[in-house]
């Protein structure tokens, strides 16, 4: 369901988003929906510590490459805080949009009106983000 | 008095420091899942000749108690390992880098344990850093 390709080995970010996404999954059933219906390329760039990843989302299987592997649908470029912010989103129940009563929600919608973080692609690929939101954040 | 990294005494004192954080304290309160296990990873160039584990029982914002222990069978019991070199636990120890960085770099590894939990309490782990820059540390290079 979830693999690093050979690119990734010795890449700690795609390591630990690996593991992240397959506990999440593993805790939450109900994200398996929206990760069966995740199609698409999405990178990750981590700015501060220079280390970037990609998603590769084919219909229920990922493969996290090392690096920017294609051509990306959407390219988010924030710092590892942000990044990891990302997967602390709280998200509205059963909706399943991010909750901007919470904090860490704030925080990033806060991050992104800044600049801190930047989103290439993402409003051309909505549906894309918001799964990924789901798939990625630790709360239902 | 300064104390060696790692040994005994340092973790007893890493102990001391992280019960004397009112950070950690406030931040880890929620802290309910077991110890957290620190590896050095074995490096005989200086004198490490087996992988060394210092265990935290840490608690609801409080360490309980402290392990040291020799190979990495010693740790096995801990819900949370995370391992190292000398060098990249070195920067921690010193405040120069923070343990969830230093995993998205390849860094340090996150062993054994959940890691959305890890995540969950990312303050309650900035806070153990800040405890272990304030044990009077004598490293070995």
């Amino acid at each position: 369901m979830i693999q690093l390709a050979t690119d990734a080995e010795g890449n700690g970010f795609a390591t630990m988003l690996s593991e992240l996404l397959a506990q999440n999954l593993a805790d939450h059933p109900e994200k398996r929906r929206d990760f069966d219906r995740l199609t698409g390329r999405i990178a990750l760039v981590v700015d501060d510590i220079d280390v970037s990843i990609t998603l590769c989302f084919e219909a229920g299987r990922l493969t996290v490459h090392g690096g920017i592997y294609g051509m990306p649908d959407v390219t988010i470029t924030a710092s590892s805080d942000d990044i990891m912010k990302m997967s602390l989103m709280e998200l509205v129940p059963k909706v399943g949009l991010p909750d901007p009563r919470g904090q860490f929600t704030r925080e990033i919608f806060s991050a992104s009106q800044g600049g801190k973080i930047h989103m290439h692609g993402a409003l051309l690929h909505m549906p894309l983000m918001l799964r990924l939101t789901r798939v990625m954040s630790i709360n239902r | 008095m300064e104390y060696e990294f790692p040994s005994e005494e340092w973790v007893s004192a890493y102990k001391d420091a992280v019960n004397a954080n009112e950070g950690y304290r406030k931040a880890g309160k929620d802290w309910t899942f077991g110890a957290v296990a620190m590896v050095v990873e074995a490096d005989a160039s200086i004198g490490i000749e087996k992988a060394i584990g210092m265990i935290l029982d840490v608690h609801e914002g409080v360490c309980r108690g402290t392990k040291y222990v020799l190979g990495i069978d010693g740790v096995e019991s801990a819900p949370f390992i995370i391992v190292g070199s000398y060098d990249r636990w070195k920067e921690v120890v010193e405040g120069k880098s923070d343990p969830i960085k230093a995993m998205m770099q390849g860094k340090l590894k996150l062993q054994k344990g959940h890691l959305p939990t890890i995540l969950r309490f990312v303050e309650s782990n900035r806070q153990l850093v800040v405890s272990a820059t304030h044990v009077a540390t004598r490293f070995k290079k």
